[in-house]
């Protein structure tokens, strides 16, 4: 696959963010009073291109799930655009979305919860196809059964029901039901985080597969590192609502700009014991995104912060090309090379 | 007590589960020994009978629902599967403790933190409860939760995940234990936080001596914490050796097939701008209330032949201390 940078995407985008807002209120009381509000999503903008996987990562919290709920408008965002394929769905209801719900579609984390108990694994596949007139009738299940082989269910499997499927199964049943739209988007949320390693592999193998065979894009939400570096083409690095970091994978782990990326990668363990590194362990955790610190939202635990990280929120800014970074240490073009621990 | 005996010898611990659909083997004949201050990684995949492995030592699996059918653990050179409840009680959180995963589920949400590690405190050393409530700000100071004098009174709810998990060492740590059975630590927790956790806990185990015995999926989790490594596969032991060893030289085809199939972050595969395929374990891990013929991994296994098929293979011993329980180990592509 080639590596698209922001900036020289292809002609349209298979989805568009632009500054994202997504407030949750905070209710107390009886007579739920609106007590503060939850910033789970602060000013989020991002394209991803037809064919690419865009991965957003970060810890509980910075809003990465928040993001793909609002792209699929499951949330309603408190402002920003998304547009879906072209079209700009937002604020569109419920039934005028219908449309353009079959361009962008969703695998969960945990198939079970997301796969209607009562409906044979056929018809799990097969009714989307023919609500939204694609086939029926018998058309309908030599495409289903088609589906399946393409994601490694045996056809049979069609007349069984979601909890007669292991888990790795059911997260490919989940796929299949995302694809038998033809959609052109998928977001996929943690969707491999519930399996075990060894059924893992086989569910990322089968995503990049699709992917190439289909020119699918993703927008792939995890938390797992590993993962995200092997299956994204581009990544985006989330903290507390915001962006700190995007830029193509192989920029992001040869050289992370931000702070905060760069804890993050050395945090993560290694299966190699005879590997020694050099780790930046954070101190303390992540602060509340219903009381977010002021200036820099990440200088409460930053390692190198200083007095304007303090006060100045950084903007996310092109430093390098097809590099984006929100960090007042990083000026444009001033080059990577290591920042000085503060006070040192 | 000789100095050379090990802290815990479990030898062919089985522990099954009665259901309505039959008899579950969930550990089928493992046996394991843990010495003085040393952290022994179990690793294997949902099912592999790790927990139920550590639930068995503590004898914490539900009455009614399983049970120890065959074998022993000794700790301390006492037997501990004929313990009477009373003695068993009195050796958890204070010989041997233990911590979860979840540290919610586990801290009993209407008593502060305080009091829930100086009850510890009080039920096995008999002191006084002022003294106790010393003990627990010690503690908290011990495990680094910031400001502990007004921690200490604070109540589960109060504190992150990561927090949480502290105060759950810090309870396990209390008395001093010989042993810390730690279950899946840091599997709920974040990255950053994950790594804060692991680094307290190979502190605190130089600096107390405690042997742990950590229970993970996580291979980088081992790799960064434990000197011995077992691996598990459906209620058995399938290999086991120190923790360079396994990883420069892993013989079994499942421990192989492990490493290859989680992706590598500190790898640079993809230079052609391809991404790699990742290796895949064909299948699934067997159902275990049906007695399973031969080695239990041969149906996902490349190399396995008619032997495998029909017969159990037994752990072996390999040079470089290792152990392994497979025909074919070393064969193929390493």
């Amino acid at each position: 696959m080639s590596e698209t940078k922001p900036g020289a995407a292809p002609a349209r985008p298979s989805l568009e963010v632009f500054d994202l807002v997504k407030h949750f209120p905070i209710r107390k009381g009886v007579f739920g009073r609106r007590a503060g509000e939850v910033r789970a999503v602060d000013g989020v903008s991002f394209a991803v291109a037809p064919g690419e996987t865009l991965g957003l990562v970060g810890e509980s919290g910075c809003g990465k799930s928040t993001v793909g709920r609002a792209a699929l408008k499951l949330v309603e965002p408190t402002s920003g655009r998304i547009v879906v394929a072209g079209a700009d769905v937002t604020g569109l209801s419920p039934r005028a979305m219908w449309a353009h719900r079959r361009r962008i579609q969703t695998v969960f984390q945990d198939p079970y919860s997301s796969l209607n108990p009562r409906l044979s694994a056929g018809a799990i596949v097969g009714e989307p196809m023919e609500n939204y007139g694609l086939s029926r009738g018998r058309e309908t299940e030599e495409r289903v059964a088609a589906l399946f082989q393409r994601v490694g269910l045996r056809p049979e499997a069609m007349r069984k029901y979601p909890h007669e499927f292991s888990g790795g199964q059911r997260q490919r049943l989940g796929i299949a039901r995302a694809l038998a739209v033809r959609p052109e988007i998928i977001v996929a949320d943690e969707p491999v985080s519930a399996l075990d390693v060894s059924v893992q592999a086989q569910v990322l193998n089968l995503l990049i597969d699709l992917q190439e065979e289909y020119g699918l894009a993703f927008l792939f939400v995890s938390h797992d590192l590993a993962v995200m570096r092997h299956i994204s083409h581009r990544i985006a690095v989330m903290y507390l609502g915001r962006i700190v970091e995007l830029a193509d994978k192989r920029t992001l782990f040869r050289q992370p700009l931000h702070p905060y990326t760069e804890a993050l990668l050395s945090a993560a363990p290694i299966p190699d014991p005879a590997r020694k590194r050099r780790r930046v362990v954070l101190q303390g955790d992540v602060p509340s995104p219903a009381n977010p610190p002021p200036g820099c939202r990440f200088h409460t635990r930053c390692p190198y912060a200083v007095a304007r990280c303090r006060s100045e929120d950084p903007p996310l800014r092109e430093v390098a090309p097809g590099q984006h970074v929100a960090c007042h240490l990083r000026e444009v073009g001033a080059g990577p090379g290591p920042l000085a621990a503060a006070g040192a | 007590m000789a100095g050379d005996a090990p802290l815990l010898e479990v030898r062919d611990l089985a522990c099954h589960f009665f259901t309505l659909d039959g008899v579950v083997r969930a550990v089928d004949g493992v046996s394991l020994s843990l010495a003085r201050g040393e952290t022994l990684g179990i690793v294997g995949e949902s099912g592999c009978g790790k927990s139920v492995t550590a639930l068995s030592i503590l004898r914490l699996i539900q009455k009614g629902a399983g049970r120890i059918v065959g074998g022993s653990v000794r700790f301390e050179g006492r037997e501990l599967t004929t313990l009477s409840d009373e003695e068993i009680k009195e050796l958890r959180g204070h010989r041997i403790s233990m911590i979860f995963q979840e540290p919610m589920t586990s801290l009993n949400p209407v008593l502060t933190v305080g009091v829930q590690i100086a009850e510890n405190v009080v039920r096995h050393t008999g002191a006084g409860w002022r003294e106790a409530m010393d003990r627990a700000v010690e503690m908290l100071r011990l495990v680094r939760v910031p400001d502990p004098e007004r921690r200490v009174h604070d109540y589960p709810h109060q504190l992150s995940g990561g927090m949480r998990q502290r105060v759950m060492i810090a309870i396990a740590l209390s008395c001093d234990p010989q042993l810390l059975i730690a279950d899946e630590p840091t599997t709920a927790l974040d990255v950053t936080i994950q790594a804060q956790i692991l680094e307290l806990m190979v502190e605190l185990k130089e600096k107390t001596g405690t042997a742990i015995m950590m229970i993970t999926h996580d291979l980088g989790v081992v790799a960064e914490t434990c000197q011995r490594v077992m691996v598990m596969y459906a209620g058995r032991k399938v290999e086991e050796a120190p923790v360079g060893e396994l990883f420069a030289n892993p013989l079994h085809p499942y421990t192989r097939g492990l490493m290859r199939a989680r992706p590598r972050l500190d790898e640079d595969a993809e230079g052609s701008g391809r991404r790699p395929r990742l290796q895949e374990i064909p299948g699934i891990v067997p159902a275990l209330n049906r007695p399973i013929a031969g080695c239990a991994f041969a149906p996902r296994c490349a190399l396995a032949t008619d032997r495998c098929r029909a017969e159990r293979p037994e752990l072996e011993e390999r040079p470089g201390g290792h152990l392994v329980a497979c025909f074919e180990a070393g064969k193929g592509v390493p």
